[in-house]
């Protein structure tokens, strides 16, 4: 009865808590040097239909907003500024009342809208996964953790990052992906044998799967791939793609290494006079199970990610074939190159297991 | 990309053997059902009904021909369709109330020369987007905590109701540290970017969290990560209520 009560405790707090900083974070705008207004009401003023080159029809309308200062010495001041944007919204957006915006001054009175107010919805929709996390019967602590100093981590690299100017990434990757993966697999499979052996299946099957596809993308020459699509254009574009391509894959190869790993050592746990044959052949069973769900995942990530480029691509008159070219031909590489690496890790896991598992001492 | 082509194939039939060919299938069927999404949603078809409608399509193949066990994959299945649904649900007011629709003012140098009044909802697409993304994980987190949980009841037929649904708890333990760990380091892979070109226009971190492309990055791992937790426990719930004999007889027909 009481670890119950306990539990309700915990769960009011947790819901309590997100709550207040949502509310406190939505109205935090005193932090801030730019002024900043929160919408009171809309009000359409003009809707006019118009036909691009490629006959696609959008309508442009102009809204006016009224609001107020929220900050700065005009705290409390009304204010009126027009917005006008794209019905589809792609660079400009539709504001709603009880929005708040970043407005810069102009000219005398005149005020234009810099950017949306974002931080209290991704304060309340982390604060969500805190709360469900809290409802359920999870490990919490170590997953947060592990998310912390994944976090913190990546906080490094990218601080490492601006300071080289982007000279060293890929070698700088590279440490941050052991880095990283050495701390997952140590709040999963804590800090045994059973993760270095994993680890060192992860390692290898990333380092080969990637090592012989540069290979052969520079035996073909790199004919066929935009490498200059590459996010924002950002140079060196290979070394970005790369570096892409090696936190993406990360993930799903370590936890293809973790399922065979602790399918294998638990086999040689019961049956202990298991040959090493036997062993890697089980590997290999296990791992084609899971070959196929790991390249989904990848798949339909890189494909979310490409999504509004495709459409851009296509709602201006270019036929199915070049968008997909243009656009997709980084993301199949990229899912190309995981999926090289995801399936190689099956044997390269089942050997190492196979040949360094032993039995316990119990 | 012809050679990385051709070996991936020849790897993934060697490693597979035969196995490997319905693969490809699965995945082949997988990306003509997204060219189709693409296509129907150009056409002018109401983004999110069309985007339900193909993730059903790719649940079906995404698990029935990558699961053997039929009780496993119908409860996958259905949980995966729930999940999917309820991501919908919290997505829809979140993207209402953040906005991260469409593209920021960083892609603008990318976007010289097209016409941006495409007719097409990128609020919708938005949505889209994050239920796309979240398919491959939703489907194979579904069949991972019910095939655990299967051999569970299978080893011990007697464990009563509430002991497998608590059981749902220690399985998914470490699947949800997995998938996280898999949604985090691919918002690194598209963020990393992301960060240096702030850095380099100046952005201080009033900015930087009110940033249109950072939020919605952060709001795809986010409900992503939700989308994988909701499985637990209605995975659990189901594989607690369904009939033991069920699940036995499903595993000796293999």
């Amino acid at each position: 009865m009481k670890i119950i009560k306990k539990r309700w405790v915990q769960i009011c707090l947790a819901i309590g808590l997100v709550l207040l900083a949502t509310v406190a974070t939505y109205f935090d705008s005193g932090l801030y040097q730019k002024p900043i207004v929160s919408i009171d009401r809309v009000a359409q003023q003009s809707k006019t239909k118009g036909t691009d080159q490629y006959k696609n029809t959008d309508y442009q309308v102009v809204q006016k907003i009224y609001g107020h200062f929220t900050n700065t010495a005009k705290k409390g001041d009304k204010v009126t500024i027009t917005n006008s944007y794209a019905q589809s919204q792609l660079l400009d957006e539709r504001y709603k009342p009880h929005q708040q915006i970043l407005v810069s001054k102009t000219s005398p009175k005149v005020y234009t809208i810099q950017s949306t107010k974002r931080d209290a919805v991704l304060v309340f929709s982390i604060g969500l996964v805190i709360i469900l996390l809290f409802c359920m019967k999870f490990t919490r602590g170590r997953l947060l953790s592990s998310v912390l100093i994944n976090l913190v981590i990546f906080f490094g690299f990218v601080q490492a990052l601006i300071k080289l100017r982007t000279g060293d990434l890929v070698l700088l990757t590279v440490i941050t992906a052991i880095l990283i993966s050495v701390v997952a697999l140590i709040v999963i499979l804590g800090p045994t044998k059973d993760a270095l052996m994993a680890f060192l299946s992860a390692f290898l099957a990333t380092s080969i799967a990637l090592l012989f596809s540069v290979w052969l993308l520079q035996l073909s020459g790199d004919s066929g791939i935009h490498f200059e699509m590459v996010d924002f254009g950002l140079q060196p574009y290979f070394g970005v793609f790369i570096s892409q391509v090696i936190f993406s894959v990360l993930g799903v190869i370590l936890d293809e290494t973790m399922d065979i790993s602790s399918s294998l050592i638990e086999m040689k746990q019961e049956v202990a006079d298991i040959s090493k044959k036997t062993l890697f052949k089980s590997g290999m069973a296990i791992g084609k199970e899971l070959v196929g769900p790991l390249i989904n995942i990848l798949l339909f990530i890189v494909v979310a990610e490409n999504l509004n480029v495709v459409m851009l691509y296509l709602m201006n008159g270019n036929s199915i074939g070049y968008t997909l070219d243009m656009t997709l031909s980084l993301g199949v590489t990229q899912l190309l190159i995981s999926s090289i690496g995801i399936v190689l890790t099956v044997p390269i896991t089942s050997f190492i297991i196979s040949q360094m598992v032993r039995k316990k001492v119990s | 990309m012809l050679y990385l082509l051709i070996t991936f194939i020849v790897l993934l039939l060697i490693v597979t053997g035969q196995r490997g060919l319905s693969l490809l299938l699965g995945l082949g069927i997988n990306i003509f059902a997204i060219i189709a999404l693409l296509i129907l949603i150009a056409d002018g078809f109401n983004v999110v009904v069309t985007t339900a409608i193909i993730s059903v399509i790719i649940l079906v193949v995404a698990i029935y021909m990558n699961v053997e066990n039929s009780v496993t994959a119908n409860i996958s299945f259905k949980t995966s369709l729930v999940i999917t649904a309820l991501i919908l649900l919290i997505t829809i007011p979140i993207l209402y109330w953040s906005s991260t629709q469409g593209m920021g003012v960083e892609d603008q140098e990318e976007l010289e020369g097209f016409s941006l009044s495409a007719g097409v909802s990128f609020p919708q697409l938005a949505i889209a987007t994050i239920v796309v993304n979240s398919l491959g994980v939703i489907s194979e987190t579904c069949v991972a905590i019910t095939s655990g949980l299967n051999e569970i009841v299978m080893n011990k037929p007697t464990l009563d109701q509430k002991t497998v649904f608590a059981d749902g708890f220690s399985v998914g333990n470490k699947i949800l540290a997995t998938q996280t760990n898999t949604l985090l380091f691919n918002f690194f892979a598209t963020t990393f970017p992301l960060f240096f070109l702030m850095n380099s226009l100046h952005y201080g971190w009033q900015e930087i969290v009110n940033d249109k492309l950072f939020g919605a990055e952060v709001i795809t791992f986010v409900v992503c990560t939700i989308g994988v937790i909701l499985t637990v426990p209605i995975t659990a719930y189901q594989v607690s209520r369904i009939d033991r004999k069920k699940i036995i007889a499903s595993t000796k027909e293999q």
